[in-house]
């Protein structure tokens, strides 16, 4: 916010645009011509696949495959957006190549709001505590412990499915909210590492006097380190939303029940029933554009914040 | 104020015992979820496939302890040794290009543009989970119906068996993965970019230093902390390559692409070997501790570089 | 101890989530009256669904939960089901996975229900039942399918290259020069100029549409859409009993001259490079015209039919040197999870879903071939409503021609050993006869 509000201070004048505050502006030069075409380029390359998903979600997967070189929707048809919201018959599903698999869109569209909302708070909230304590306060076993929640990152994931799955069960809670969530609620260790690593950025004043102020840790906590930290908690829990929404195996093993099935679960069966049939690769794609949406809307919601630049007072 | 804050210093450090007691509580209570779930979701698994890597164990029927067979046999698996070999050209290839990408991204954009817009398209191919993409990509770079090698004839290409060929499936496993986590990884770097004070570069600009001139003088050193977190969580990331393989190559042409993680998983839920999977796991686990060390190693010197 | 920590995390579980979310405790308890069913193949759901609502008619007091899951997530799915024990009561099974089940006792046997119930066998095309009888001579499943395999060729191709129908009813193969079977490979292939494959001044580096078509990305399945039908019908066996043989005859003059054979199509330009073809799968290449023919099984005619624009015909596998057409002959079964709390309502399921009620409704939807022949003949006629001859299938079932799928222990081994040697043979990094030698590991498995 500070960066939007301070032009330059070595380019008295004219005032640099609202819309481009960024520090000396700089008449056209070559360089920067290049770099903008290197930025160009990579969002080309970004961007293309995702013409074709959305070429390929437009097309009749009958015929998809008698044009196979075209840029453009092989007979246009909205038929494969309809089998992703469940709007089209079994019959009609079926005459355009798709499967008869039942799809309830709009309840396993709530079940992934709900499953990555209640993720994203619990982790990103917890890790937030935790790394708050390897920064910034001292207490013996600190390293070791985090050491450890380091080496988490390294456990391989044939080592925790199992225990996992059989607790999850023991617990009763197979297909249930909680079943879903309950791996990655705690923590993760990514999301400790990189909050730690910005709390460490933090400058150590501003604690110190809110200490002589009288306020306890949960107070600096919450009233210091958080707010001085929403750039990148934002980031991390646009992150951390887009990875629990997008988590696949985890659910299709606990949460198959219709009424808690998550998204990635229920559009797997555009791409997964082989070795039976050929890949329904029109509705396949229309459901992986449907369900991008959602994780789209939010990125467009947070994105202010985690584009605006925070000074980070203290980091020096 | 700063000499009241040192004289409060010096108080605090007075009453040291107390404040310190009290810092170890708080701590502790600020730790105590992160901890539950490190205990019960990974923790407990990890010691649990430790001993297993000591049994015979085909998930069904009891573990039987079977002392160091499984890594007797292990040392003699042609096929381990190789899959540890193609992990680490895959791990070569993805970080090697993705953080030279996603650095000269996060500049770019850091330097020219605060478009939230751009910044969203870039994230746009991690919104994709990763089985998708690697079957998108799939069937983009078919031999035979791939837009891709359309493209390349367009050009007067021979066509490429991206998937296919030897030479070529890990490379473009790589890419295909490099494609999904570049802007991501961008994005991590872009954040480490915005805690660098805006002074430092408009200084640098009075001094007349050109661009370059401050990314090598500035920008890199002072992001050096968040590129060493990024190193180290990227490079963890790329040694579990799985998905991309499973839904693709797997495994195949030959052994070209049979990596750990997917020698792992046949093993326990194909063939039933989970002592045998777990042994394999366990060194794997040894390799990943020793380079994050070596990369933590990196990151505090980084931090001392900092403050 | 292990009991007071479990009720210790479930509470804190409970605690921290369910303040949350208050859904513990809801599915605690499990009604031992609902049977779980799980089955791979969305496009089957439909039928199963018709006769669960059927069997729920004529069973009140039962329940039938239906779950499709992804092939690639169900057997590891099953797996973690069988170590929590939450697995289905009642599950769609494989031939190339069940016995590592037997061996694991996860299955309950059927044959004193069988007995009881005084269940005809008889019904289910020959050999369907057999299959299912593991060594123990203990029976773990019934019968629900069976599928051969043929040829789906590009009838506008097969005009152009001026080739009758009628004359891919009567090929015949040999390991030697490929007979009249290679020569229409041959004939279909066209290479960038126009020019056939058996045409002088074919140029085998720029084909355009092969002959026939090479998939192999599906996993080692003893080559059941690949290489099986002419292997068998050059006299090769698998195994030296089927079903639960224990040695294994890759070493075979017989099956490795088929395969040199095979190889030898690459070599030639009728059949894609092994690199080429790993991708999109090759109905879809058939429909994109990059091949005129493809050996697949009968579970794909709906995919092969489907598509719109390709107008596709079917012809049987070639008659090999034995003076015989060959295929493999595999079929899927309902078996019952040991672990099920209800094993009786499993089993009335089990028996309703093998009975010819349900399997006229699978012949309606004709999909598959149900595994009773009244069934599979309704099928047959449904497909034959929609203009599509199936019989190069069911000849082979009534020609007797068929060759059980091989069923073994130690399935997911021999696989780890012999796809990635069969590719190295396909790719022509390695000679045949590299496979004596796999062959020989192979049989080691079972000393």
């Amino acid at each position: 916010m500070q960066a939007v509000a301070r032009p330059s201070a070595a380019q008295p004048s004219p005032p640099a645009p609202e819309r481009r505050p960024r520090g000396p502006r700089r008449p056209f030069s070559v360089g920067r011509l290049l770099a903008w075409v290197a930025l160009f380029l990579m969002i080309v390359i970004t961007l293309a696949p995702f013409l074709w998903m959305l070429r390929t979600a437009l097309s009749n997967n009958r015929v998809l495959f008698t044009e196979p070189g075209s840029w453009l929707p092989v007979d246009f048809t909205t038929g494969p957006f309809e089998r992703v919201l469940g709007s089209a018959s079994t019959e009609d599903a079926q005459a355009e190549g798709g499967s008869g698999a039942s799809m309830r869109f709009w309840t396993y569209l709530r079940n992934s709001v709900i499953v990555s909302t209640a993720i994203t708070l619990g982790q990103v909230l917890f890790s937030a505590m935790a790394a708050y304590a390897f920064a910034r306060l001292r207490w013996p076993g600190r390293n070791v412990v985090f050491f450890a929640f380091i080496t988490a990152l390294m456990v391989p994931p044939v080592f925790t499915m199992l225990p996992n799955f059989v607790l999850i069960k023991n617990l009763g809670l197979l297909n249930t909210y909680p079943g879903i969530i309950a791996p990655f609620f705690f923590m993760t260790p990514f999301a400790v590492f990189f909050l730690r690593q910005f709390f460490l950025g933090i400058s150590r004043e501003v604690e110190e006097a809110a200490m002589i102020d009288g306020a306890g840790y949960f107070r600096i906590f919450f009233r210091i380190i958080l707010p001085m930290s929403s750039a990148p908690i934002a980031t991390l829990s646009v992150l951390t939303f887009i990875n629990a929404w997008n988590e696949y195996f985890w659910p299709q093993l606990v949460g198959q029940e219709e009424s808690v099935r998550v998204l990635t679960v229920a559009l797997s069966a555009f791409h997964s029933s082989t070795p039976q049939t050929g890949p329904d690769w029109a509705g396949l794609m229309a459901a992986t554009l449907v369900a991008a949406v959602p994780t789209m809307l939010l990125f467009l919601a947070f994105g202010r914040k985690i584009v605006n630049s925070i000074q980070f007072t203290g980091v020096k | 104020m700063a000499s009241a804050a040192r004289a409060e210093k010096a108080a605090a450090r007075e009453r040291a015992p107390r404040r310190q007691a009290k810092e170890t509580r708080a701590a502790l209570i600020f730790v105590a979820p992160a901890m539950l779930g490190f205990l019960v979701f990974f923790a407990w698994p990890t010691l649990r496939g430790l001993y297993l890597s000591f049994t015979d164990y085909d998930l069904l029927t009891p573990a039987s302890f079977s002392g160091l067979d499984n890594y007797t046999r292990l040392v003699k698996d042609e096929v381990f040794w190789n899959s540890l070999w193609v992990t680490l050209q895959y791990v070569f290839i993805n970080i090697g290009v993705q953080t030279f990408a996603a650095l000269l991204l996060a500049v770019l954009i850091h330097r020219l543009t605060r478009s939230v817009v751009i910044r969203g398209i870039i994230l746009l191919p991690y919104l994709i989970s990763n089985v998708v993409v690697a079957l998108l990509w799939y069937w983009m770079a078919d031999y035979n119906l791939g837009i891709i090698n359309e493209m390349l004839s367009w050009v007067g290409f021979d066509p490429v068996a991206f998937f296919g060929d030897e030479d070529w499936a890990i490379p473009t496993i790589a890419m295909v993965n490099v494609w999904r986590h570049l802007g991501y990884t961008a994005l991590l770097i872009f954040a480490g970019l915005q805690t660098i004070n805006r002074d430092v570069y408009e200084a640098a600009a009075v001094d007349g230093a050109g661009e370059v001139r401050i990314f090598f003088r500035i920008t890199l050193p002072l992001l050096r902390p968040v590129m060493a977190l990024v190193l180290v969580l990227t490079v963890i990331g790329s040694w579990q390559i799985f998905d991309t393989v499973a839904v693709t190559t797997q495994g195949g042409p030959v052994d070209a692409t049979r990596v750990v993680q997917y020698y792992i998983f046949d093993q326990a839920f194909n063939r039933f070997d989970f002592g045998y999977a777990s042994a394999i796991s366990v060194v794997l686990f040894l390799i990943l501790a020793g380079v994050a060390l070596v990369q933590l190693k990196m990151l505090r010197a980084g931090e001392s570089d900092q403050s | 101890m292990r009991k007071t920590t479990r009720r210790t995390l479930s509470v804190l579980t409970c605690l921290s989530l369910g303040a949350l979310l208050s859904a513990c405790g809801q599915a605690l308890g499990k009604d031992p009256n609902t049977v779980n069913y799980w089955l791979w193949d969305a496009s089957q759901q439909p039928a199963y669904q018709q006769c669960a609502d059927d069997f729920e008619e004529l069973n009140p007091e039962l329940t039938v939960r239906i779950e499709q899951r992804g092939y690639d997530d169900y057997w590891n799915g099953l797996a973690l089901g069988f170590v929590a024990e939450s697995a289905p009561d009642v599950f769609t099974n494989h031939l190339s996975k069940y016995p590592e089940y037997v061996t694991r006792d996860l299955l309950l046997p059927l044959d004193a229900y069988v007995e009881r119930d005084d269940l005809p066998l008889d019904i289910y095309e020959d050999g369907l039942t057999d299959l299912w009888v593991g060594e123990d001579e203990q029976r773990y499943g019934l019968p629900k399918d069976w599928d051969t395999v043929a040829l789906f060729y590009d009838r506008e191709m097969l005009a152009e290259a001026g080739v009758e129908e009628a004359d891919l009813d009567e090929l015949d193969w040999n390991p030697d020069d490929g007979g009249s079977y290679e020569e229409l490979i041959a004939r279909l292939t066209v290479d960038a100029n126009g020019v056939r494959g058996d045409e002088p001044g074919f140029d085998k580096s720029k084909v355009e549409v092969y002959g026939l078509w090479l998939e192999m990305s599906d996993g080692f399945n003893h080559g059941q859409t690949q290489y099986s039908m002419y292997a068998y019908a050059n006299g090769w066996e698998t195994t030296d009993t089927n079903p639960w043989g224990s040695r294994f005859n890759f070493d075979d003059p017989r099956f490795q001259e088929t395969i040199s054979w095979w190889q030898g199509l690459i070599e030639k330009g009728y059949m894609p490079r092994f690199a080429a073809q790993r991708g999109v799968q090759s109905s879809d290449q058939l429909a994109a015209g990059n091949t005129a023919m493809v050996t697949h099984g009968s579970w794909m005619t709906g995919t092969f039919f489907g598509y719109e624009g390709l107008d596709v015909g079917l012809a049987p596998t070639p008659i090999g040197p034995t003076g015989e057409r060959a295929t493999m002959f595999n079929g899927l079964a309902d078996s019952i999870y040991r672990g099920t709390d209800n094993p009786e309502a499993a089993w009335e399921w089990v028996k309703y879903l093998a009975s010819p009620e349900c399997q006229r409704i699978v012949g309606e939807h004709h999909v598959v071939f149900p595994a009773i022949t009244e069934a599979w003949e309704i099928a047959q006629q449904r497909f034959a409503e929609d203009g599509i001859d199936v019989s190069a299938f069911t000849r082979h079932v009534a020609d007797g021609s068929t060759v059980l799928f091989p069923i073994s222990d130690n399935a997911a081994e021999i696989t780890a050993l012999m796809q990635p040697a069969l590719e190295a043979v396909m790719s022509g990094q390695a000679p045949v006869e590299s496979l004596s030698d796999v062959n020989e590991e192979i049989n080691q498995l079972f000393e």
